[in-house]
């Protein structure tokens, strides 16, 4: 059998990489389908902590919920939402982004290395598993940011806000084994509501303003 | 058992306005449910001033008052109460306009009372996790009621603040983990293990490094939905597009119940590393670049909201400021600066209320003659603008005055003068571009003379007694949990 450690660092390990290759997207379609995959990976290293839980000390583990929660909202419903709210907004296929794809993966590179020279500097975070798992989730939640700012799309924004949402929650899961059940089920809550309303203005938006093209929100300024 | 009301009964009353049709109808449910909930949290105040603190025993205390939350609920449910008031009055005048239909109507107030809940929850509860989603709930509750109006502008305003602070909040929640992550490393797994009070006992066992960082990401998630500069863009936009009874919750409460889940966690790093040298510096910078950079954008403001939204930035920069210092006089200056900030930065956006409704806009340059058009308002408006500004005898004169103080008494003269030169530059920005607005007579003679509604303008006159009161005398239960309060954010002397 391999390690728990070692099987949750690959898995880690792949859902940055889903972030480099979000980043590297063009089309809002594709946003979406990095995202169902980043997600998949996030809910089967949810899944792999809660079967070796419950190996290990032979009860059930809340992690297994956490898995299927994921399953359910962010690999099933919420790209799904994202899709019928892209089909409903009709938009030219355009250039979406203000920083060209190569640059955009060197800053991202730039960022992760960034994140790992901090980590590193804390003194009471030992370990070297411990150390990767919150570099790549912080290098997560960083990528996800600057996808966010690097993008023009309403749904690019919302895509970003999901990656960082992601990175915390992958935070909680590895370096903490997941936070107490009530506190989880409540992200889980708040995500749903956040990205129920973000959908809804973003209809609301393309009526008013024609366009999904957070570009042309420029009428509040100083 | 109070506790437990103090959050149904919102809910409740949320889903009452869906059961009926009637205007009238939804009005007195509001006030009930506004009023009913000032009575109730009255007696769990009462009861954490004759006991230490408040936590039933059951889902290991998850809910817990002392002092500090005491002291925040009493401004939340005071302000709310007063604003729901002032909200029957606005949203009538709105509906006989033909602004809003009666659905719109309903879907305003149930909103509004969760919005209430979720800032009922954030003080009452000592589970970090659930504060942090309290105050996501928070974001999630007003991002209708900001852009309530559906125009192009205050769509605008909300997408801007649902994403800026929802991604703010976000890494708040990073350094949630983080306090957890030491937590459990420390101290082993325990259901408790997020429990502030826990948390806050054993603070010396906790990692002083992870703490540090945690604080940085708290710092910057709470601080996005607190407005500090640079975090604020939101804010302007935000406070000046909604209804103004929603600016004044949003100015009034919701940014101090963000400044108090900053306020926790700084306790237990406070205590954790025996000094305030990291979060104190981290918290005075923060503030004094957000006085600055209010001072500065006051001056070019076209729109009267806006300038009351960034007041709001300028006065969260002073309770950060005091609260960096960590003296006794800076910390019970910093509460009392929100309580006074709370009452009075309310009752101008209120009495902005009242004159948008007048004049239909809220450009400066378009408004005129308020003391002809509006004698009671004006006069309150224009009492408020000074008390804003920091003029005796109103509250924010004498919290700004304890704050000053007890910057030359930690012999922080840089940080004192800073903070004198812009408050001084804030009061010139506001007398030029406020002041004028009160003399002359109206440009279009569609404004009639009168006052809007009596309710409203009550709620006005009420509040510019309490800030009046409150610079001269304060009673002895707020003096009490101000002071309660300040000693459990200081660190224990001789620590």
């Amino acid at each position: 059998m391999f390690k728990l450690e070692e099987i949750l660092n690959i898995l880690s390990m792949l859902i940055l990489i889903s972030a480099f290759i979000l980043v590297a997207n063009k089309r809002v379609n594709s946003y979406i389908k990095t995202f169902r995959l980043q997600s998949m990976l996030l809910a089967a290293a949810a899944g792999t902590l809660g079967i070796y839980h419950m190996a290990a000390e032979r009860k059930f583990d809340s992690a297994i919920i956490m898995c299927l929660l994921i399953i359910l909202l962010k690999v099933i419903f919420i790209p799904g939402m994202l899709n019928r709210i892209c089909k409903r907004v009709e938009y030219k296929v355009e250039k979406d982004f203000f920083i060209n794809i190569p640059i955009s993966i060197i800053i991202c590179c730039g960022l992760a290395i960034l994140v790992w020279y901090v980590i590193s500097l804390i003194p009471d975070i030992k370990g070297a598993y411990e150390i990767m798992f919150l570099t790549n989730s912080i290098s997560l939640v960083m990528i996800g940011l600057f996808f966010m700012i690097s993008r023009k799309k309403a749904i690019g924004q919302i895509i970003g806000f999901l990656v960082i949402e992601n990175g915390m929650f992958m935070a909680a899961l590895l370096t903490t084994f997941g936070m107490p059940m009530i506190v989880e089920i409540g992200i889980f809550f708040d995500v749903l509501a956040a990205v129920l309303i973000m959908g809804v203005f973003v209809f609301r938006i393309n009526e008013s303003f024609d366009s999904i093209d957070i570009d042309k929100l420029r009428n509040l300024r100083g | 058992m109070y506790i437990l009301l103090l959050m149904i009964i919102p809910l409740i009353s949320c889903g009452l306005f869906w059961t009926t049709n009637k205007k009238n109808v939804i009005n007195t449910i509001n006030a009930c449910g506004a009023a009913s909930l000032l009575v109730v949290s009255i007696i769990v105040i009462w009861d954490v001033l004759r006991n230490e603190f408040v936590s039933p025993a059951f889902f290991n205390n998850i809910f817990y008052i002392d002092a500090l939350s005491a002291l925040i609920l009493f401004v939340t449910v005071s302000v709310v109460f007063l604003a729901s008031v002032f909200s029957i009055g606005y949203m009538n005048e709105e509906l006989k306009r033909g602004v809003i239909n009666i659905r719109r109507l309903k879907l305003y107030y149930s909103l509004l009372h969760v919005f209430v809940f979720t800032m009922i929850l954030t003080v009452s509860t000592q589970n970090m996790g659930l504060m942090w989603i309290a105050v996501e709930a928070t974001t999630l509750a007003s991002a209708f009621l900001v852009g309530f109006y559906s125009n192009k502008k205050s769509i605008e305003a909300a997408w801007k603040y649902i994403i800026i602070c929802s991604v703010g909040i976000a890494f708040a929640m990073l350094g949630t983990v983080m306090l957890y992550y030491s937590s459990v490393h420390s101290l082993g797994e325990s259901a408790q293990g997020l429990n502030w009070q826990y948390l806050f006992q054993s603070s010396d066992r906790l990692q002083g490094s992870i703490l540090r960082i945690s604080f940085i990401f708290i710092l910057v998630g709470f601080g996005t939905k607190v407005g500090l500069a640079p975090m604020h863009t939101w804010l302007p936009d935000a406070h000046s597009q909604a209804p103004s009874p929603i600016s004044a919750l949003l100015s009034g409460v919701l940014l101090n119940t963000a400044m108090y889940s900053i306020i926790r966690v700084m306790a237990i790093v406070n205590r954790n590393a025996g000094s305030n040298m990291f979060t104190g510096r981290l918290l005075m910078a923060l503030g004094i670049i957000s006085i600055g950079t209010a001072a500065v954008f006051i001056l070019v403001q076209k729109d009267f909201k806006r300038i009351l939204a960034y007041s709001s930035i300028e006065h969260m920069g002073i309770i950060a400021l005091g609260l960096g210092m960590l003296s006794p006089l800076s910390v019970f200056g910093a509460l009392y600066h929100v309580l006074n900030h709370a009452f009075t930065k309310s009752m101008l956006f209120l009495a902005s209320g009242s004159i948008y409704l007048k004049y239909e806009t809220k450009i400066i340059n378009k408004v005129q003659g308020i003391f002809k058009i509006m004698p009671v308002t004006g006069t309150a408006f224009m009492l408020g603008l000074f008390a804003i500004t920091g003029m005796p005898p109103f509250g924010i004169f004498s919290s700004e005055l304890n704050i000053i103080m007890a910057s030359f008494n930690g012999k922080k003269y840089i940080i004192a003068g800073l903070l004198l030169l812009f408050l001084a530059l804030i009061f010139a920005g506001f007398a030029a571009q406020m002041f004028r607005m009160f003399y002359g007579r109206p440009l279009s003679k569609e404004t009639h003379q009168g006052e809007i509604n009596w309710p409203g303008t009550a709620v006005l006159v009420i509040l510019l007694l309490i800030i009046t009161v409150t610079g001269l005398y304060l009673p002895y239960p707020v003096n009490e949990l101000i002071n309660r309060a300040r000693d459990i954010i200081l660190l224990p002397a001789g620590g």
